[in-house]
């Protein structure tokens, strides 16, 4: 504590801007760390939130998917004698198109008996109208809101709400307002409850409810309540407490929560980097000190706790700040996050405010300061070892020593020989991780010698462009490569992960684009929301004669692709007219033929899975594929695999006419339109929506709409490469303006001799730039090489851990055009003030130094 | 002496308790009817001292344990055409269903919801069932004036096979003419609703009770039925008390 007092901080004071900088890297790592995890646990927690409020007192929860279930089986459910309640529930996202308000989540519920399970808690001043559920009942434009949305919107009983249903936009009549506080802060305040039976023709949904919640009798376990209706209603129906739909919702953000785990770790990971390098460069630059303190006696053990002390403390501060910072991002980045998973997903949230979780915090703090620690275990370990004889050898120390380089070169290439070893077995998953694992331990190994040698390889070029500059500025990096080697491994690891990110991107684009273009071919798509991916409301399958009736239409097929758990895994269910989709449709075949496929198919004796879902679940042509359906277990084979991108997990292809005898459920999502030869899409949607607009909430997108929307959702999902790219470009900055900074400080005397034997500022300024310009060059050289491999293991974990999606290997030039200019901008633009600080020092202190 | 005492109402009791169903059947067959059409007048008045009124035609095939019931609500506008269907069985619970005629559904009333308010009123659903006298165990407490009017004070109890909110009914007979005066209802040894028979007026030769006054006791609120035009023994069909004839009405 004393010599952290009477060493450290002086030297912190002296080196305030450096010390700042190497919190930076910290800050920055905490701050990822914390705003994409926080993001993630927010838009969770809302969800989990809006289940657990809306629940009310239900312990246990019957669905069969997002398929829903005929009415019937509620009498069945509520004959059983475990059952204390059984209360009917839809829900369904209503936009009323108040500006800045979002969606309403619409409750319904039959409020005869819905009081068992749920406390409906008015205002006063009501009671006499929402007590009176006859009203309520009686009138199907009944709404109940909540306080919060009412009063934002200033709307009183009696007031007005209109939304797009099934039967039009319609108004509704607010008949009763929540008090604030339990089920009324259910998905952000936005609540609404409408009368069950009025919902169904609503949201189109038959005469299906989308589950049942249960109170069990008294003295009825929750596992006796679920082998009861196990046992009455079959292995169709899925019997959960509410926290289950939780984890539902988990694992179909299973891969979007993966990507911001792995990102927010690597950015740490990276920092790491940026301390190592400040530290490894502190001790060089305080050897004499060292020297000092080991000849009044200090000990070894002394001087490495004096390292890792201040180690802890940059990495606590550093922590702390970054916590407070990731703070900061969390609440743009959860925005972001809802609205990406609604478009992907089709589950809209509403996530009010951003969860702070103290324990996540705390862990969060505990990486930083970690992984500081960690950062500056060789530093502190290296200024033990340094003996009092050798702190006055000044210079020698930046030289890598021939031995410490074969040691590391020889240990590298043991990483890459077990990394090749371990390809060829990587059928078994964690030889195939320690593959990767060991191929960037081999790169950050070899990092310093290949530093070493891309900056004598750089000599020339620079030499030729600026004779002195150039030269003086390539010399700096090949006898100090220590001094750059951190920040070209902190570089390079970030932009590894970009060029990674990307080739991920570009690889899924060129596959969606594929796909879109043999699948997503009808002229037109008729939907009831914007976003396809969500099902909320659906049509009634009476539609499709009345669009086949509309001029120009030459074909129509209609779709329903609820999602279901099928081997544990959050699977599309897309039931269709196959004979229908197979003659439109050229499937990119996996295996089996494919007409004999589309035959098999409709004629409903199998099913086609997705190439994906295949893989993914280990099943292959002719494998037999179990369903639990509200009827019971549908079995079919396989009768062929496709390459599908309509869902990360997988989708299974049924014949509509089983899937509606099966699930009971004839409504549909979207209606497949294609034109007879000549018609003009634009005039045929201006038919369709003047015949049905007005009946029905409805969005007919044209193939280019529905294109677009693809791009967008893509674009979201790989929002997160510009995110990184961000990461990368100030990890550039923050490494470089630290290292140039050490290096001018190192070299004040060599450039007051430069500048009194007549060397221009300009010459100096640009010496810096040329510096800097170079680690930005050896950076990307080693970024972009290390993100090639890289890219060859993410989409191999894609394809065998993840969703099973088989990426084409594209390496991601466009992102690689892109980093280059970024990174030497930012090298530049971060060599400005040490370039700065290079040519305004004083020429007598700096010829006096030493 | 005390032994004797209590030896004597021991002997006493099955008497008693003979008595008491006696009563209760004596009630009930006094007021039989093949059936019955009313029009009835409802004052809702809540705890804030808000009344609201509604208006109903209650149209009733056969008693007790065997009948049939539609209630039409006629007013007010908003909730004109709602109607409820009740099917009382002798051996278990009434099955009841509700239309509502602005989305063309019917639905079903499940048990577990009896214990609900009626539509706002302070009934509970289970208050509209008829008592089949045979789903009750009896026993006579007492005798006590109800609004000067001697009454046989009895306790009844569901028997098991009988689903019902209420633990325990406390009921006061008039000894003059057999009329039901009042009625306690009991949860868990709780009084929860009482409902007073008052305005008895012999109607075709049946003793009927024209107004009724139930009160919540826990939410403090009461409502007042008052039976207007009220008929008995009129020709009324079999089938326009089934789900089908709630849709067919519309």
């Amino acid at each position: 504590m004393i010599l952290l007092r009477l060493i450290s901080l002086p030297y912190v004071r002296k080196h305030l801007l450096r010390s700042v900088l190497t919190t930076a890297g910290i800050v920055l790592g905490v701050a990822l760390l914390v705003g994409m995890q926080t993001a993630n646990r927010s838009v969770l927690r809302a969800f989990n939130d809006t289940v657990e409020r809306i629940a009310g007192k239900a312990q246990l929860q019957v669905t069969a998917g997002d398929a829903g279930f005929s009415e019937e089986v509620l009498e069945r459910v509520q004959s059983l004698r475990e059952i204390r309640a059984a209360a009917p529930v839809i829900e369904a996202e209503a936009d009323p198109g108040l500006p800045g308000q979002g969606k309403l989540l619409i409750l319904a519920v039959d409020m005869t008996g819905d009081r068992s399970l749920r406390d409906y808690d008015f205002d006063n001043g009501d009671q006499d109208v929402i007590d009176d559920p006859l009203i309520f009942l009686a009138q199907p434009d009944s709404l109940i809101l909540t306080r919060e949305f009412a009063g934002r919107n200033h709307i009183a009983i009696g007031g007005k709400v209109a939304f797009d249903t099934m039967q039009g936009r319609k108004q509704f009549t607010v008949r009763g307002i929540l008090k604030a506080g339990g089920m009324a802060q259910a998905f952000g305040g936005n609540l609404g409850i409408m009368d069950i039976y009025a919902a169904q023709n609503v949201f189109g949904r038959g005469r299906h409810f989308d589950r049942i919640d249960i109170g069990l009798q008294e003295g009825v376990s929750l596992e006796q309540g679920q082998t009861a209706l196990s046992t009455l209603l079959g292995p169709g129906f899925t019997i959960e407490p509410p926290s289950g739909r939780g984890r539902q919702f988990e694992s179909l953000l299973g891969v979007y929560s993966l990507a911001m785990t792995v990102s927010s770790m690597f950015a740490l990971f990276i920092g790491m980097f940026i301390i190592y390098n400040s530290f490894a460069i502190a001790v060089t630059q305080r050897r004499s000190e060292i020297g000092i303190l080991r000849a009044l006696g200090a000990t070894r053990g002394q001087i490495r706790t004096l390292f890792l002390g201040e180690s802890a403390v940059a990495g606590l501060i550093g922590s702390a700040a970054g916590v407070a910072l990731g703070l900061v991002f969390a609440r743009t980045l959860t925005g972001l996050s809802a609205t990406m998973l609604e478009s992907m997903f089709g589950v809209a949230q509403n996530v009010g405010e951003v969860v702070v979780d103290p324990g996540f915090l705390l862990f969060a703090m505990a990486m930083g300061t970690g992984t500081s620690i960690v950062a500056a275990l060789i530093p502190a370990r290296n200024a033990a070892r340094i003996e009092p004889i050798q702190a006055l050898q000044k210079g020698r120390y930046q030289v890598l020593g021939a031995g410490e380089n074969r040691m590391r070169r020889n240990l590298a290439l043991l990483a890459a020989a077990l990394a090749v070893v371990c390809l060829p077995l990587g059928a078994y998953r964690p030889l195939f991780f320690a593959g990767f694992l060991l191929t960037l331990v081999a790169g950050l190994l070899l990092t310093p010698f290949l530093s070493l040698e891309l900056a004598k390889l750089l000599r020339r070029p620079m030499k030729w462009l600026r004779p002195v500059e150039g030269a003086l500025a390539a010399d700096s990096l090949i006898q100090a490569p220590r001094r750059t080697s951190a920040t070209v491994a902190a570089l390079m690891l970030s932009l590894a992960l970009v060029v990674g990110q990307g080739g991920v991107a570009r690889a899924s684009l060129q596959s969606v684009d594929e796909w879109i273009t043999t699948t997503l071919n009808p002229d037109m798509f008729i939907s009831t929301t914007e976003n396809i991916a969500s099902h909320g409301a659906r049509f009634p399958a009476g539609m499709q004669q009345e669009l086949e009736s509309v001029p120009g239409v030459a074909e129509i097929q209609p779709v329903r692709m609820p999602r279901l758990q099928f081997h544990g895994f959050p699977v599309m269910l897309v039931s269709t007219e196959l004979a229908k989709m197979g003659r439109r449709v050229k499937r990119h075949m996996i295996s089996g033929d494919e007409e004999s496929m589309n035959r098999l198919a409709s004629q409903e004796k199998g099913v086609i899975l997705s190439e994906n879902l295949a893989a993914l679940v280990k099943l292959r042509l002719g494998d037999t594929v179990e369903l639990a359906t509200p009827a019971g277990m549908l079995r079919l084979p396989v009768v062929g695999t496709i390459r599908d991108l309509s869902n990360q997990m997988g989708t299974i292809f049924l014949e509509r006419s089983a899937y509606v005898r099966y699930f009971q459920d004839d409504t549909v999502d979207v209606f497949r339109v294609y034109l007879k030869p000549g018609a003009s899409p634009e005039e045929v949607r201006g038919q369709i929506v003047g015949r049905l607009g007005r009946q029905r909430r409805m969005f007919v997108m044209l193939n280019r709409d529905v294109r677009a929307y693809v791009a967008k959702v893509m674009d979201q999902w790989f929002g997160l490469t510009y995110i990184q790219v961000i990461v990368a470009m100030l990890v550039a900055i923050l490494g470089i303006v630290n290292t140039l900074t050490v290096s001018i400080s190192d070299r004040r005397r060599e450039l007051g001799v430069l500048r009194a034997v007549g060397g221009l500022r300009s010459q100096i300024r640009g010496t810096v730039w040329m510096e800097a310009a170079a680690i930005g060059i050896i950076g990307l050289v080693l970024g972009i090489a290390t993100g090639a491999i890289m890219l060859y293991y993410e989409l191999q974990a894609i394809q065998h851990d993840i969703s099973g999606m088989p990426f084409a290997y594209e390496f991601p030039w466009g992102i690689v055009a892109m980093l280059v200019p970024v990174i030497l901008f930012a090298a530049l633009g971060a060599a400005i003030l040490p370039a700065e600080s290079a040519v305004r020092g004083s020429l007598v202190e700096a010829l006096e130094y030493e | 002496m005390n032994n004797a005492i209590w030896l004597c109402a021991a002997l006493a009791w099955p008497v008693l308790a003979q008595d008491a169903r006696q009563i209760v059947e004596e009630s009930q067959r006094r007021g039989k009817a093949n059936s019955q059409r009313y029009e009835g007048v409802l004052e809702v008045t809540g705890a804030d001292s808000k009344v609201t009124r509604k208006s109903w035609q209650s149209r009733r095939l056969g008693a007790y344990g065997n009948s049939k019931a539609v209630i039409h609500f006629t007013a007010p506008a908003e909730v004109k055409g709602v109607a409820l269907l009740v099917v009382n069985h002798p051996d278990r619970s009434s099955d009841q269903w509700m239309w509502t005629p602005a989305i063309g559904r019917d639905r079903r009333i499940a048990l577990q919801d009896r214990s609900t308010r009626f539509f706002g009123t302070d009934f509970s659903f289970e208050d509209l069932e008829e008592r089949d006298v045979d789903q009750y165990e009896y026993r006579l407490t007492g005798e006590e004036a109800i609004e000067l009017a001697p009454c046989w004070r009895i306790e009844a109890r569901p028997k098991q096979s009988k689903t019902s909110q209420y633990t325990l009914s406390r009921m006061w007979i008039r000894k003059d003419n057999y009329v039901p005066a009042q009625y306690e209802n009991f949860v868990k040894d709780q009084p929860v609703r009482r409902l007073q028979q008052r305005d008895i007026q012999n109607v075709q030769g049946i003793w009927t009770a024209r107004t009724l006054e139930i009160t919540d006791l826990r939410r403090k609120s009461r409502t007042v039925l008052r039976l207007e035009k009220l008929e008995y023994n009129i020709p009324l069909k079999e089938d326009d008390f089934t789900v089908q004839a709630l849709r067919r009405d519309q």
